[in-house]
């Protein structure tokens, strides 16, 4: 129960903290996102596509992100994000929280992360 | 397959379409989904399979699956028929119909509007009446004050000496002009009551130099210079004889001598200012018998000459001024070389009273913009719950810059009311001025509301508003419409601190902090100086002091005559109860004296040789110096037992002691100080303590104190002053002391009749008083409209987190967390507007570090005071809101 519980609330944290990630790299679209976090994490975080959009939207509403129609020569018409200022200023803030995080589980259990 | 109605199925959601746009973004995606199965290797069916399995988990998440709107997304109006002000009207009966709706808001906001429009106003004029005004004498940009130095020593009194003015006057090339002038105290007679009236002795030159032009008769030229004949000002002459033209040819007494009546000058001509009520001629006598004569002087440059060339003219001219010797060792210490300085008429009347001024007028600009914020603030927090009201009309078709240009509406109404009250306490503020202003203020008289003043407030007023209407406007630009037509006036848990909004009073807040804090340093050291001057050693003790003058003009009083009423003063007032000592002297304690003389005493080094020595003679009763409480430091001071026939016996000041004396006291000083027939010499029996000019520019000089009992030749100074020192309270005594100037000369009267403490305080203490007082109220009046403001900011961010501090409470905080909680947040920004504030004053100080004494600008004491202040009305007005808090109904707060 209790370790549900935590990876339940890993998990809603994390899933900001990538799409910022994958973001900063550059503008993707929805798509592109969920395949990219099944991708890189070798099917580790299997990422409840369902919550990607509303995450998106919300994260859109917090002024984190900006989403917009582009259309591309010869291809259809998508929705392209990019990371706003706020978004990176909260990505950095993340990332420190959880090199802190990860450090500190690392002193108390000896837990390594790449 | 068709994805898309597939999706727009599965978020159909009771009679609401889904959002379009997620539909779209959705089909792109499952678009993408199937086309990677497929290219995977999975069958149609499987790729199929995958993408409606998506699409149903698509379905359970479908209330989360909706854009919010982020930009007010109304319908644009149509384009605006008619020209841009229509609807002007409108907006206008709109703001006062919601004025009048919340006139507690607009109360307050008129209020404090009229505190810093009034106070700014009021500065402002006095600012500009002295500083910037035109003077009123017709260009008076090329009249000149004239100082005349020699060998690099200033005068002991006086500006200019007869032997310059004489040399320069028929040949000056530079100035058009030179002129001479004396003010002088008469009293008026024959021409009803008897009155004590300033009157300018002035050269026929000065009226031309001034160009003063009379309202009636004539004014007096060059060869009238030495006649009886007087132009006197418009008030006078309306006061004495009722603005009757038939006055002219009429004689008024001044002292008893008899003076015509030959033309009206007009008030604002006044000059040196309009308290001097007449002009009388005035002749720059010539130096017969070694006479230097000092007077004051100015000159009217010509066109296109620069006052640094008049002053090298003057000095040129000076060499050939004829050499008066002793006299001028004595007043000027010294005999070299004839320096003339020449300076703007209009920097020098000022000179000494621009620095604070200016001071003044930037700490009130601080209180205005501490005023301002606080409004903004208010506005703002108006503006959040007014968020509804703007949204339903933006929603019906008002653009934003409309929704701006209502609220700079209302802004510019508030502001205006503010303005307008503010512009009329600046009025009665101005009617008060003369009384709150020392009487030596320069251009006292020039203050006045005119439509440079008007126009001053109305831009101010102005300015104001838009300020203040601006935030709340910008607050408007960003509004969310659906969310603020969405959120029904209730707030998300926390949001009282987190909002854009929330975050912007604070930092008002916190900056109106820092503000009050600097106006309160500069207040504190201001009031700390004049508590340091107040209590400075001045040589001897004015408390319990009671101090008169007594004018007994020639040629009605002889010299021998005025001591004799003096000593038959002092026996009277020694009789009365109450009274420890009584004495007169000649000059008036603590002033420079009228009188200075120069002898040649043995010099100090034994050599047999001598030198020449220049002090002020006083003539005194022997009571003096325990009457004054002037410490004797060598030797003995003066004794009833020192007469006529005993030894002639002199004490001197300490400076006349350094500078003079060696180890003995056996130095004889020449009588003949006195003129008149030669006395021969009195011996030096004694030195007493410096009687000190405390934060004065002028620096004690070498006194003389003599008895009346050895002097047959009386007093020459026209005024005596007695002193008094009582057991009690010194003011008690006025009447008796009255009385006994009168049992002793009816014809006396005791003018200045007043405590040696409160004369100080009216002359040399009552500029000092004047900035601390006019610094300290700005203070007061900032720090209380900044605690009004961090009290608001609380008390909104408390109803704003009602909520959260509901469910803090119902989780088990206790109400002292909850107190802290609120006590936290404002001690923060208090704190953080301190250490902003004092840094701040510590280099804005420096600014009054000239009008310090006694105390530096970094007396870190004061900083600390402040600090402790500031904190303490910052904890005050926490502690209304930190009450709220501790008293909170956990169950109703969230039920809210």
């Amino acid at each position: 129960m209790a370790t549900t519980l935590l990876a339940r609330e890993l998990k809603r944290g994390s899933t900001q903290l990538l799409i910022l990630a994958l973001l900063e790299e550059r503008d993707r679209h929805g798509y592109d996102l969920a395949r990219l976090i099944a991708e890189r994490s070798h099917g580790a975080i299997s990422f409840h596509v369902a919550s990607l959009y509303p995450t998106l939207y919300r994260m859109e509403e917090k002024d984190l992100i900006d989403g917009r129609w582009i259309e591309k020569a010869g291809q259809r018409r998508r929705r392209y994000y990019r990371i706003s200022k706020a978004g990176r200023a909260v990505l950095a803030s993340q990332r420190s929280t959880w090199e802190n995080f990860f450090r500190a589980l690392n002193r108390v259990a000896r837990i390594t992360h790449a | 397959m068709d994805w898309r109605t597939h999706i727009r199925r599965a978020l159909q959601t009771g009679v609401n379409p889904p959002d379009e746009d997620v539909v779209e973004e959705l089909t792109q995606h499952a678009r993408a989904m199937y086309d990677a199965a497929r290219a995977e290797g999975c069958s149609q069916e499987a790729a199929e399979r995958r993408v409606l399995a998506q699409i149903d988990r698509w379905r359970d998440e479908k209330a989360a699956l909706r854009h919010k709107a982020r930009r007010a997304s109304a319908v644009e109006p149509p384009p605006p028929s008619g020209s841009a002000i229509a609807g002007l009207g409108h907006d206008v009966r709109y703001a006062y119909r919601l004025l009048s709706r919340q006139p507690a808001f607009a109360l307050l906001v008129v209020l404090t509007m009229t505190l810093g429009i009034g106070a700014t106003t009021a500065l402002f004029t006095v600012t500009y009446g002295v500083l910037m005004r035109p003077l009123p004498w017709p260009d008076a940009d090329r009249i000149v004050v004239l100082h005349e130095k020699r060998g690099g020593r200033a005068p002991r009194f006086g500006s200019f000496s007869n032997t310059a003015y004489l040399a320069w006057r028929d040949r000056a090339d530079t100035v058009e002009e030179i002129a001479a002038w004396r003010p002088q105290t008469f009293t008026l007679t024959g021409a009803g009551d008897p009155e004590r009236v300033r009157v300018t002795l002035a050269t026929p030159s000065l009226l031309r130099v001034l160009g003063v032009r009379p309202l009636f008769g004539s004014l007096y030229a060059d060869k009238d210079d030495t006649s009886r004949v007087v132009v006197l000002s418009e008030g006078l002459w309306r006061q004495r004889f009722g603005g009757d033209p038939g006055a002219l040819g009429r004689i008024l007494q001044f002292d008893g001598e008899p003076y015509t009546i030959v033309g009206i000058a007009p008030d604002a001509m006044g000059f040196p200012d309009r308290q001097s009520r007449a002009w009388v001629p005035f002749r720059v006598p010539l130096p017969a018998g070694n006479l230097l004569a000092m007077f004051e002087a100015v000159a009217k440059l010509r066109p296109g000459t620069s006052p640094g060339q008049a002053a090298a003219e003057g000095s040129a001219r000076g060499r050939f001024a004829v050499d008066t010797g002793m006299t001028t060792m004595a007043i000027f210490g010294g005999n070299g070389a004839v320096e003339v300085a020449a300076r703007p008429l209009a920097d020098s009347l000022t000179a000494d009273v621009r620095r604070p001024l200016i001071v003044l007028l930037g700490a009130v600009g601080l209180l205005l913009v501490i005023a301002t914020t606080n409004i903004a603030s208010l506005q703002l927090a108006r503006a959040t719950t007014r968020r509804r009201e703007l949204a339903i009309r933006a929603a019906i078709g008002a653009t934003s810059g409309r929704a701006i240009r209502q609220l700079l509406i209302e802004s510019l109404l508030l502001g205006s009311i503010g303005g307008i009250s503010g512009f009329a306490l600046a009025w009665s503020l101005n009617r008060g001025a003369s009384a709150i202003l020392p009487a030596d203020f320069p251009r006292a008289q020039d203050l006045q509301i005119d439509a440079t003043v008007m126009l001053f407030t109305a831009i101010v007023s102005v300015t104001v508003s838009v300020v203040f209407g601006l935030l709340p406007a910008l607050q408007v630009r960003r509004m969310n419409l659906v969310a603020a037509l969405a959120e029904d006036g209730v707030s998300p848990a926390g949001g009282g601190r987190r909002s854009r909004i929330a975050r912007s009073r604070l930092a008002i807040v916190a900056a109106q902090v820092s503000i009050a804090s600097v106006l309160l340093t500069g207040a504190a050291l201001l009031g700390r100086s004049f508590v340091e001057l107040l209590h400075a050693d001045r040589g001897f003790d004015p408390s319990r002091v009671l101090g008169a003058a007594i004018p007994m003009p020639a040629p009605a009083y002889t010299p021998e005559r005025r001591t004799a009423a003096l000593q038959d003063i002092v026996d009277r007032v020694r009789a009365i109860g109450g009274v420890r000592h009584a004495a007169f002297t000649s000059e008036y304690p603590a002033t420079q004296g009228g009188s200075t003389s120069s002898m040649t005493l043995p010099s100090r080094d034994g050599s047999g040789g001598t030198i020449v020595a220049q002090a002020s003679p006083r003539l005194v009763s022997p009571d003096y110096f325990a009457a004054l409480g002037l410490r004797v430091l060598r030797g003995r001071s003066l004794l009833d037992s020192d007469t006529q026939t005993s030894q002639r016996v002199v004490v001197v000041n300490e400076t006349f002691a350094r500078r003079y004396l060696g180890d003995t006291l056996d130095v004889k000083v020449p009588m003949g100080v006195w003129g008149g027939s030669p006395h021969g010499d009195a011996t030096i029996v004694g030195v007493v303590d410096d009687v000190r000019y405390v934060g004065a520019t002028v620096t004690t000089l070498p006194e003389m104190y003599f008895t009346y009992r050895q002097l047959d030749v009386g007093m020459r100074s026209t005024i005596g002053t007695l002193l008094v020192r009582a057991d009690g309270d010194p003011s008690l005594l006025a009447a008796a002391v009255r009385t006994a100037v009168r049992q002793t000369d009816a014809a006396l009267v005791p003018a200045q009749l007043m405590t040696i403490e409160q004369r100080l305080l009216m002359t040399s203490l009552a500029r000092p008083r004047l900035y601390a007082t006019l610094l300290g109220c700005f203070a007061i009046a900032a720090l209380v409209v900044t605690g009004v403001g961090l009290f608001g900011v609380l008390s909104y961010t408390m109803a704003q987190r009602t909520r959260e501090l509901g469910v803090r409470s119902a989780l088990g905080a206790q109400s002292s967390d909850l107190v802290a909680l609120v006590v936290r947040q404002g001690m923060r920004v208090t704190f953080a507007g301190i250490a902003a504030g004092l840094i701040a004053a510590a280099w804005l100080t420096r600014f009054i570090g000239t009008l310090l004494y006694g105390v530096t600008p970094g007396d870190w004491p004061t900083y600390v005071i402040v600090a402790v202040v500031v904190a303490a009305v910052g904890a005050l007005a926490c502690l209304v809101p930190a009450r709220r808090a501790a008293r909170l109904d956990p169950l109703r707060a969230l039920r809210s």
